[in-house]
């Protein structure tokens, strides 16, 4: 933690949050056609009985539909950014950076998903263009019986 | 011609994985946007972007991991799977604009030793300008792997 931050930056640091999303066959179709994946292992149903997964699973990184908060427009930032990337740094020009995934098991229609969303580290560093605030954002995806089927950690970039 | 697993003699290192072509599209940039429920203005408002400083709307970083998966889930078929993948944004990706998905497996990964059938995959995505948009790392495992 860089203590030059402000003092509500350095508060919103390990807090965190937690959601339970049940997923539907519906949710799995439609963020593999977002992704342009046309195998048919994620929307039918025939087909899917029949593979090794006896049923319709998600795309590897299906939880990235459950990351962000159902948050209604008004609650959002201006620019409309996620509120999970909603810490008063002075910069408002937000761009995504990276992630690091890890992948337990693939998502099933009829999972309950528990989404525990904490803001691991806020950091600075010179860029090109002047100081860039990086903000590193945990989120942990776990099923209804407490096993793990996701991690990721995120890298968001904010400048001024 | 289809195929559903992996060829036998395929697991020589290092591998070249199939090259993947994708051209992202405001459709989908904004398809992608709807189902992460991610309203970020830069992914669908040009004036926004533009007045950011940005070209023009920016592929999500999220997205961006897919179009990875799906270069290493082409190759994988039903043989194996992806347990865990990273990516760094280096640069903008905007729509139209053909991005070139490129892998290559040249070791077994060294913190799974044991097991030979994890395998380190290197990735790299390059724009129809030459520039590097991103980089990934993903391990993947083969399963029967002998």
């Amino acid at each position: 933690m860089n203590s030059t931050l402000p003092e509500a930056v350095q508060r919103a640091i390990g807090v965190t949050k937690k959601r339970r999303i049940e997923v539907t066959a519906r949710d799995i179709n439609r963020f593999a056609q977002a992704i342009g994946e046309m195998n048919p292992i994620h929307c039918d149903q025939d087909h899917a009985r029949s593979s090794r997964y006896g049923g319709i699973v998600a795309p590897p990184l299906f939880c990235q539909t459950l990351t962000y908060e159902d948050a209604s427009p008004d609650q959002l930032p201006a620019d409309g950014s996620p509120l999970e990337i909603a810490v008063p740094v002075p910069a408002m020009r937000a761009v995504g950076g990276g992630s690091e995934y890890t992948i337990h098991r693939l998502v099933r229609a009829g999972d309950v998903i528990e989404i525990k969303s904490t803001l691991k580290d806020v950091h600075t560093k010179q860029g090109r263009s002047g100081l860039l605030y990086i903000l590193v954002v945990e989120t942990e995806f776990t099923d209804s019986d407490g096993r793990p089927v996701a991690t990721e950690l995120a890298t968001y970039i904010k400048r001024a | 011609m289809s195929r559903t697993e992996i060829d036998e003699g395929d697991f020589s290192l290092p591998i070249v994985l199939p090259e993947l072509v994708v051209t992202p599209t405001h459709t989908q940039i904004f398809m992608f946007s709807a189902v992460t429920w991610n309203r970020h203005h830069i992914h669908y408002s040009r004036d926004a972007a533009i007045a950011e400083g940005l070209q023009d709307v920016v592929v999500q970083r999220a997205l961006i991991g897919n179009y990875f998966v799906r270069l290493l889930t082409n190759w994988l078929r039903d043989s194996g799977e992806i347990k865990n993948i990273s990516w760094k944004v280096l640069s903008s990706a905007v729509p139209n604009r053909k991005l070139r998905c490129q892998g290559v497996i040249a070791s077994h990964e060294s913190a799974a030793a044991a097991d030979p059938g994890h395998l380190a995959c290197e990735m790299t995505m390059i724009n129809d300008a030459g520039e590097t948009v991103a980089t990934g790392r993903a391990t993947v495992c083969i399963r029967d792997f002998s």
